[in-house]
């Protein structure tokens, strides 16, 4: 059974990884998950100056989700490397390190930093991250700016660079169409979707910031359409992203046109979950008899 | 810490507002000390979601039966009280950190005030266990919250009700304000309440210049210190803490109290 997964000139054992943000640096699951079976570990978003992240509370549930509001708190890049690179270089699995920042200058330099360690696989681009120059509005809402900022990533890396979408535009395929041109290996398929709880009593919203990021199985069906869309717009793999809870889940992302998926809020509920995803995936080859992961993609009737 | 499947050995109703549920605490988990906590997954659907953090209240390491005092307070609370003994309960423990024991000179003065008292009854029997001279007040609202003497397991606390329906007519504070200032001389101060209880706790602890160790709530995801979603405001370069792994138990004079 090939489980395998080729992104730009890497190769990934298996399609089930634990998505950024939602599995810190890694250690912090050490003793919960047995980290050599995950297909990889995308990083807690690096940044290139430490950010101590937004006031509480970050995180209120919604019905089936969560919504968050972190601010992209991270240790920066030099501790990245020096702090957290060690643990995460031990382990068996991919470390697909995931690169914020407010401006490009941002990531590229973050990228040029990472490059000097051996051990990471890829890099993930975050362009959901307000844009300090473009008025606070994500980068990645603008195929322009996002086409710009991966054809410069790319220009400093052979490695696999993953261009990670933002949903909160009005048409994601042109962001991934840009992010292709670009030079992108491949395009995970959602971050959060914006959304906001209000406090009726208080008569404002539960998070200071306002709105955060809405994720958990409340957004699956979004992801599932928008890789489902995106797949058919762009020959690079996609990575589905949101709301995966079971094999099953994973199975609708990989049919939609996902090459690979990524467990997000899931590994907070049950953090034997990625584990099952994958032991389910192979289950349901050997049932179906194919033989290659990548297959599935051509199954959807 | 170790994610297992718990037998529930009982799950009982303290008083009208507070629960206690006790279960067998995994073998090869490591028996959880005083401000631990644990976390459980309540539901099996996605409503709701996230696991649930419940403060140990108390651990038996002969019999491996650990318990947590609990309110109902929403549909997560709402579903662990609908949990009979022999059901099994998916836990995950034990998290965070503990309180600092006391330096051998010290008297413990330790305040609890509604759902605060499931970690501060476990820190209590443990420094009597060691022998320590321990005071215990205790805050609720009414009478509704304030459990059956049997609770407290003959440590006698000072009880208060914010309607004066049992006990001190006032908050756990009000009470402690009414005390000999000298009360509080070679004095470490423990507590778990509400953030406002919290607070006024520190500034008796500052006016008396005695250490002060609080236990702090805070919604979480993960329980372990991935998501960074437990963020409280603190002095430190960090600018943040995570309740879940820097916490829950805090110097309270490392805080920012608003």
């Amino acid at each position: 059974m090939d489980l395998t997964v080729t992104i730009g000139n890497g190769k990934l054992p298996n399609p089930v990884g634990v998505a950024s943000g939602t599995f810190g640096y890694g250690s912090e699951y050490e003793s919960l998950i047995e980290l050599s079976k995950l297909g990889a570990i995308y990083s807690k978003a690096v940044t290139l100056e430490p950010r101590p992240g937004n006031d509480a509370p970050r995180l209120v549930e919604t019905p089936s989700g969560m919504l968050n509001s972190i601010g992209l708190a991270n240790v920066g890049v030099e501790r990245f490397l020096t702090d957290k690179m060690p643990f995460l270089a031990r382990q068996a699995c991919a470390v697909v390190c995931n690169v914020a920042g407010s401006g490009e200058d941002d990531y590229l330099r973050v990228v040029e930093r990472l490059e000097t360690h051996p051990d990471i696989f890829g890099y993930e681009i975050n362009v959901s991250c307000p844009n300090v120059k473009h008025g606070g509005l994500a980068l990645g809402t603008d195929p322009v700016l996002v086409e710009r900022l991966v054809r410069r990533v790319r220009g400093l890396t052979r490695r696999p660079v993953i261009v990670k979408l933002t949903p909160n535009v009005t048409d994601i395929t042109v962001v991934a169409r840009a992010a292709e041109n670009g030079g992108g290996d491949a395009i995970s398929c959602i971050n959060s979707l914006v959304g906001m709880v209000i406090d009726v009593g208080a008569r404002r919203p539960v998070l200071p910031a306002g709105c955060g990021g809405l994720s958990g199985p409340a957004i699956r069906p979004v992801g599932v359409a928008l890789t489902y869309r995106v797949s058919r717009a762009v020959s690079i793999p996609v990575i589905g992203i949101g709301g995966i809870m079971s094999a099953d889940d994973a199975l609708q992302y990989l049919l939609a046109g996902a090459s690979a998926v990524q467990i997000g809020c899931a590994t907070f509920v049950d953090p034997s979950i990625p584990g099952r995803v994958l032991s389910g995936i192979a289950d349901y080859m050997t049932r179906e008899q194919i033989a290659c992961v990548q297959d599935i993609r051509g199954l959807l009737q | 810490m170790r994610q297992f499947s718990a037998t529930v050995v009982s799950n009982i109703s303290l008083c009208r507002d507070l629960y206690r549920i006790d279960f067998a605490w995994d073998a090869r988990a490591v028996g959880p000390a005083p401000g631990q906590f644990f976390t459980v997954r309540v539901s099996d659907s996605t409503v709701p979601l996230l696991r649930r953090p419940f403060a140990v209240s108390g651990y038996a390491s002969d019999t491996r039966t650990a318990s947590a005092i609990y309110q109902r307070r929403g549909r997560g609370t709402d579903l662990l009280a609908a949990r009979q003994a022999g059901e099994r309960l998916d836990v995950i423990g034990p998290l965070g950190n503990t309180f600092p024991p006391p330096k051998n000179s010290q008297r413990c003065f330790l305040a609890a005030g509604g759902i605060g008292l499931g970690p501060v009854l476990y820190l209590a029997r443990h420094l009597v266990r060691d022998g320590r001279d321990i005071s215990l007040v205790f805050g609720a609202r009414t009478s509704a919250g304030v459990p059956a003497a049997g609770t407290f397991d003959g440590l006698s606390p000072a009880v208060c009700t914010d309607d004066g329906s049992q006990g001190f007519p006032g908050s756990a504070i009000d009470y402690l304000n009414t005390l000999e200032p000298g009360t509080f001389q070679d004095t470490v101060l423990y507590a778990c309440g509400p953030m406002a209880m919290l607070k006024e706790y520190h500034a008796i602890a500052a006016t008396h210049q005695c250490p002060c160790y609080v236990s702090i709530e805070q919604v979480m995801a993960c329980g372990v210190g991935a998501c960074m979603g437990c963020a409280i405001r603190v002095t430190t370069e960090a600018t943040y803490a995570r309740v879940c792994t820097d916490g829950p138990v805090f110097d309270s004079g490392v805080i920012v109290w608003t």
